[in-house]
């Protein structure tokens, strides 16, 4: 089946078997492996991208029901040549260890600052509930996440 | 600065036309504009500079993981590539009497197939080679894999896995650690069960025990643990012309892994080259080979780079898993907290094959008796195979487990004796120059300032 | 892990969506968000080729207030009931039910229809919408039905559902809009959990006493659970403390919970008896 989207702006298109996934979408037939294979079953959330403003588990969702939607997945975060808030603060602070889990968490905490510019420490916790670290313990990360809201606000 | 990303809904000059608008409804588009090279990235700055202690320091991967750039095995493609899956016994003991390839050699998509007795020598493990790469002539748990394939895609591998057709016989299972002591089922016959073991023996344990003012006999039990790397195990090999493979792994010990694929596929060490990358997560999980020889087999089969990803699933029944402990402890102590002496038994439940045991039993062992000044000690300890997953290396060694065993004991003791947990420990605490278990002297010793500044950092108030 | 090869239908009409099914039988399963139906295929494809996307069907969509009550469409995700003013004001207590659902990226995908038809004995949405006494409207070969929700449920995984029929809608009456409701539910962690016992209260007190109260229970019997005892005990009484009591040991009593890996059926127990207690409290001081 001709899925057709926006991935990062750009507009791209594959014929892909019905029961793709839109995460092996994006990293077999696009190439964009930012996003990450973990449980496969939305548990983990290394596959999290953006679709339509909503941050999905792509594992989940099947390509062709993306057809006609916006994408946006970790290689779109960076905007226009400079890098993301979350990802500078993410990287000032040393929120990741191994990196895996840090794509999903980077796009879960995107949609949340898109839609929240100011969320408290609950209100982040709540929305990396589905993004699971095996390493760091998440404190880093909720305090990269409140920096980039603040470095958004000003 | 980063200004904040401009939001606008459907990009015209794109030339998309969202036809269908019941698909985005009443939902906005967010988007912003797409990403433009070359990136205006931050300078590493003068946090790089020297002297390093006392300064943050940015981590070297942190630039590509933000980016989404750091390249795992699973991000690794190489042009005509094939995908390898393996089956699974899931039978916790049985005899193969036949594996049947055939049927998955012949589907469209199957490039090839591999069983163990393939392998010139399927036999692998850090410590003891007991380990199969693929089993072929008895299962011993669950995840021991029979016979893999590799094909076009992974979907068609999967399917191909269940044209396998394995005849097994089953054996008798034994899954409680105390049960396989007993040596009644063999899993490793005509070996014991029995696998590894380890004493210490320090001053005379019976006579101290004997003299001391009170005698504490505790059991203490803890649990499998899996490590759950985000990333599950994934490798690549590629056989070339020259006889020579390639292996990209997500192992942690590539000079290990190396030693297997010679070993196992009876190739020298000069012609395996082994690449490790950033590793998704290991705790002691990836130390050593899973897939490994059996991908480098159906590289050279079929003349082409073949990828195997372990499924959640495997994580948890293939992969390895941490050594549950059923911990005896007898502690002679006397009416002023002094511990005069301890006799500590315990068994490890092994698993279907050694891994990582050795190490696991000579540390916990040695650390079981605690940071306390012990002068009559006795340490016995026993690991067995059951026919259950792979116990191996996890943050510790064996060291969690008796932390808890010693622990709750001290906790129980100054229960029932009347006196102040934080005192009982610093009654018996190491200090500079105590011996350890195994009589080494100990320096830079900080036990006793430790667990003072604690206490008094969260008020523990000294009954 | 792949699912079997598909073919993916996306009919635009519930009698199209119907005929696909009437016509495949088992081979077919309807999609919603797909976050229970992707993962069973993945670990289970029991024979199912044909997938029919009812998302697009309009009559499945809207969150809408009509004379009757408030009408949800049976594709309706829990992020859009959670966003939408009208379900905040009238039927929060489905809100709050929908937040403890999985994390941010299911309740993206996941419909509250989907809940229903999955009908899995812990499903979260199931006893904030029977408190409500909400009623569901099914589409098939036959022609449409509508039946209390606790119809709906028959056993563990188990719908009334003919495999030609179609969950359409939900419909809350309009008398229980607004209503004072509340939902709580235990679970291992505070996300991505399963419910050891999950509990929905609703009560009105009319010049200082009971009325209709509903309980619900989730978890704890082989489909969601209404306590008719307990209701029937609360009516026309006091708001008291001890009656609330009173009512919570009656839920108890009225649950089958079992032992399983996550849980023991006695602590089970003990959390529907706070939880009941707890969410009926909450309601008598939200009068």
């Amino acid at each position: 089946m001709l899925v057709e989207l926006k991935v990062n702006g750009e507009k791209r298109s594959a014929d892909v078997p019905p029961e793709t996934t839109l995460l092996k979408f994006l990293r077999e037939y696009l190439d964009l492996t930012g996003a990450k294979l973990g449980c496969d079953v939305g548990d983990c959330g290394t596959c999290t991208v953006i679709v339509d403003g909503l941050s999905v588990n792509s594992c989940l969702m099947l390509a062709v029901k993306a057809t006609g939607s916006n994408v946006t997945t970790i290689e779109g975060l960076a905007n226009n040549s400079e890098l993301h808030p979350l990802q500078k603060t993410f990287e000032d602070l040393g929120a990741l260890q191994c990196g895996f889990c840090g794509t999903g968490m980077l796009m879960s905490a995107k949609q949340l600052l898109d839609d929240n510019s100011d969320p408290t420490d609950f209100e982040i916790r709540d929305a990396l509930a589905g993004n699971l670290c095996r390493c760091t313990g998440y404190t880093k990360i909720i305090a990269a996440i409140k920096d980039a809201a603040k470095i958004l606000r000003a | 600065m980063a200004t904040k990303p401009t939001k606008d809904v459907i990009d015209q000059k794109v030339g998309i036309q969202d036809t269908d608008n019941s698909l985005t409804g009443a939902l906005r588009v967010k988007e912003d504009h797409p990403v433009i090279y070359p990136l205006s990235l931050p300078e590493n700055d003068e946090r790089q500079a020297t002297p390093a202690v006392g300064q943050s320091a940015t981590r070297s991967d942190a630039r590509l993981h933000g980016l989404g750039q750091t390249q795992y095995i699973d991000d690794i493609k190489f042009p005509n590539m094939i995908y390898a899956k393996v089956l699974r016994s899931e039978r916790a003991h049985a005899k193969i009497v036949s594996i049947d390839v055939s049927e998955a050699e012949a589907m469209p998509g199957v490039y090839a197939t591999v069983t163990g007795k393939e392998f010139p020598t399927n036999s692998f493990g850090p410590t003891l080679q007991d380990q199969p790469v693929l089993a072929d002539t008895v299962v011993r748990h669950f995840g021991d894999g029979v016979a893999a394939v590799a094909a076009v895609s992974e979907q068609v591998a999967q399917e191909a896995l269940k044209k396998i057709k394995v005849v097994y016989e089953d054996l008798p299972v034994v899954l409680d650690p105390e049960e396989a002591f007993k040596d009644e089922i063999l899993i490793h016959g005509p070996k014991s069960n029995t696998y590894a073991s380890k004493v210490i023996k320090k001053g005379d344990v019976k006579k101290a025990l004997a003299k001391a003012d009170h005698v504490f006999t505790n059991r203490y039990k803890t649990q499998f643990v899996e490590h759950v790397p985000i990333e599950p195990h994934a490798s690549i090999a590629l056989w070339d012309g020259n006889g020579r493979v390639t292996l990209w792994s997500s192992l942690g010990r590539i000079t290990l892994g190396r030693e297997d694929i010679s070993r196992t596929l009876d190739i020298p060490q000069s012609k395996v080259r082994m690449i490790g990358t950033i590793v998704g997560g290991n705790f002691g999980g990836k130390n050593e080979i899973t897939n490994e020889p059996i991908l480098a087999l159906l590289s050279k089969k079929t003349g082409r780079p073949v990828k195997c990803t372990y499924t959640r699933g495997d994580e948890f029944v293939s992969s390895t898993i941490r050594h549950p402990f059923i911990m005896d402890y007898t502690t002679g102590i006397n009416n002023d907290g002094k511990i005069v002496a301890r006799k500590i038994r315990m068994l490890l439940d092994g698993g279907a094959y050694c891994s990582w045991t050795g190490t696991t039993i000579g540390k916990g062992s040695i650390l079981a008796a605690g940071p306390y000044n012990i002068d009559n000690l006795q340490v016995e300890s026993f690991a067995v195979y059951t026919n259950k997953t792979t116990t191996g290396a996890m943050r510790g060694f064996g060291a969690p487990q008796v932390c808890f065993a010693y622990e709750s004991q001290m906790d129980e003791m100054a229960h029932a004796l009347g006196i102040d947990p934080l005192t009982i420990r610093l009654k018996n605490t190491f200090r500079e120059g105590s011996l350890s278990p195994t009589s080494q002297t100990l320096h830079s010793v900080v036990v006793e300032e430790s667990l003072l500044q604690a206490s008094e950092a969260f008020g523990w108030n000294r009954g | 892990m792949h699912m079997t090869p598909m073919t993916y239908e996306q009919p635009k009409t519930p009698a199209e969506a119907i005929s696909i099914l009437d016509e495949c039988g088992e081979k077919a399963k309807v999609l919603a968000g797909g976050t229970d139906l992707i993962v069973d295929l993945k670990h289970k494809p029991g024979g199912v080729s044909v997938l029919v996307d009812v998302t697009r069907i309009p009559e499945l969509q809207g969150i809408e207030e009509t004379a009757e009550g408030l009408r949800i469409g049976s594709a309706v995700t829990y992020t859009e009931i959670m966003t939408s003013s009208v379900c905040q004001k009238l039927i929060h207590v489905v809100c709050e039910a929908s937040h403890t659902v999985g994390a941010v990226q299911t309740r993206s995908l996941g419909t509250l229809g989907g809940n229903l038809v999955t009908c899995v004995p812990s499903a979260d949405s199931a006893p904030a919408i029977m408190v409500l006494e909400s009623q569901v409207t099914i589409a098939g070969k036959n022609g449409e039905r509508t039946i209390p929700v606790e119809d709906f449920f028959v056993a563990p995984r188990k719908t009334c559902l003919e495999p030609h029929e179609i969950l359409v809608s939900l419909m809350i009456p309009k008398k229980n809009l607004g209503k004072p409701a509340f939902f709580l539910k235990a679970g291992l962690r505070k996300g991505q959990a399963l419910a050891l016992v999950n509990v929905a209260s609703s009560l009105n007190v009319v010049a200082g006493k009971i009325s209709e109260a509903k309980i619900a229970l989730g978890a704890v019997a082989p489909t969601p659970i209404r306590v008719p005892a307990a209701e029937k005990f609360l009516e026309g009484l006091d708001p008291t403390d001890e009656n609330l009591k009173k009512a919570a040991n009656m839920a108890v009593e009225a649950a089958k919970p079992i032992d399983d890996f996550r849980s023991s059926a006695n602590y089970r127990n003990q959390i529907i008896n706070v939880l009941t207690y707890r969410t009926l409290k909450s309601c008598v001081d939200a009068q």
